[in-house]
């Protein structure tokens, strides 16, 4: 059995890809006054979802405990190409994916 | 402040709360998804005025769900009780169930089925099978 993903809107869709690239936003302006420099601002913006973040080795918070379970699974589940629900890595490539029981190796299992 | 308007607002919202709604829009998806994967802006803003550096800012920010926050271990505001049988609840992984859509415990939705609509996953529906071959042998 196949299970398709809900049709995805627009929006959604806009936001699913700027939160898993990761967005960056790198500006410097520069204000003269006569032939003086006069103000200059420099801002150097992230934004992206945790797991995205994690990948990259963006900076969290003080105080934000990285060891718990779901920091372990960002790097070793992976989602299925069928169904996008997350497994494991290694038994989504040995058993298949234990959601929707895609496999490719059909003939095995 | 005037007790029956309250009264009527708890009916309305108890009707509404009972109408199934599927069909969500694009904004209420939208900030879902963003609640439930978490979203990290960090941003460091200089300003200095004829070449000297006047002010330096360094933003860490994480924007979650009190359940995305939970698990990925974010601090919470000083003074909150983490005691309490939401938390603990907070802390159980959960997952989306492909049909009905509730949030239930992953090990369960996995290994079982959906406690909610009964879907059943290939890996439980793959340890049924092995199960009756097992009685009828």
């Amino acid at each position: 059995m196949v299970i398709l993903r809900p049709e995805e809107t627009g929006l959604k869709q806009l936001l699913e890809r700027i939160l898993d690239k990761g967005m960056t936003i790198d500006t410097s302006v520069r204000i003269d006054l006569g032939s003086l420099d006069f103000l200059g601002a420099k801002a150097r913006i992230i934004l992206a979802s945790f797991k995205t973040a994690e990948k990259v080795g963006l900076d969290f918070p003080e105080g934000t405990n990285l060891n718990t379970p779901a920091w372990q699974n960002l790097t070793t589940n992976q989602p299925c190409p069928v169904c996008g629900m997350e497994s494991r890595s290694k038994d989504l490539k040995e058993e298949g994916c234990p959601w929707c029981g895609w496999n490719y190796r059909p003939d095995e299992g | 402040m005037d007790g029956t308007t309250d009264q009527m607002r708890g009916k309305t919202m108890e009707s509404t709360t009972l109408t199934p709604e599927k069909d969500s829009s694009g904004l209420a998806d939208a900030i879902d998804r963003i609640l439930d994967k978490g979203l990290v802006i960090n941003a460091d803003i200089t300003i200095d005025v004829g070449g000297v550096e006047l002010l330096g800012i360094k933003i860490r920010a994480a924007l979650a769900s009190f359940e995305t926050a939970a698990k990925y271990g974010l601090e919470f505001p000083f003074g909150t009780n983490l005691e309490t049988a939401a938390w603990k609840e907070a802390m159980i992984e959960k997952e989306e169930c492909p049909q009905c859509g509730k949030r239930v415990d992953r090990e369960e939705l996995l290994n079982i089925a959906c406690p909610w609509c009964g879907w059943e996953s290939a890996k439980a529906k793959k340890r049924k099978k092995v199960g009756v071959r097992a009685e009828v042998q």
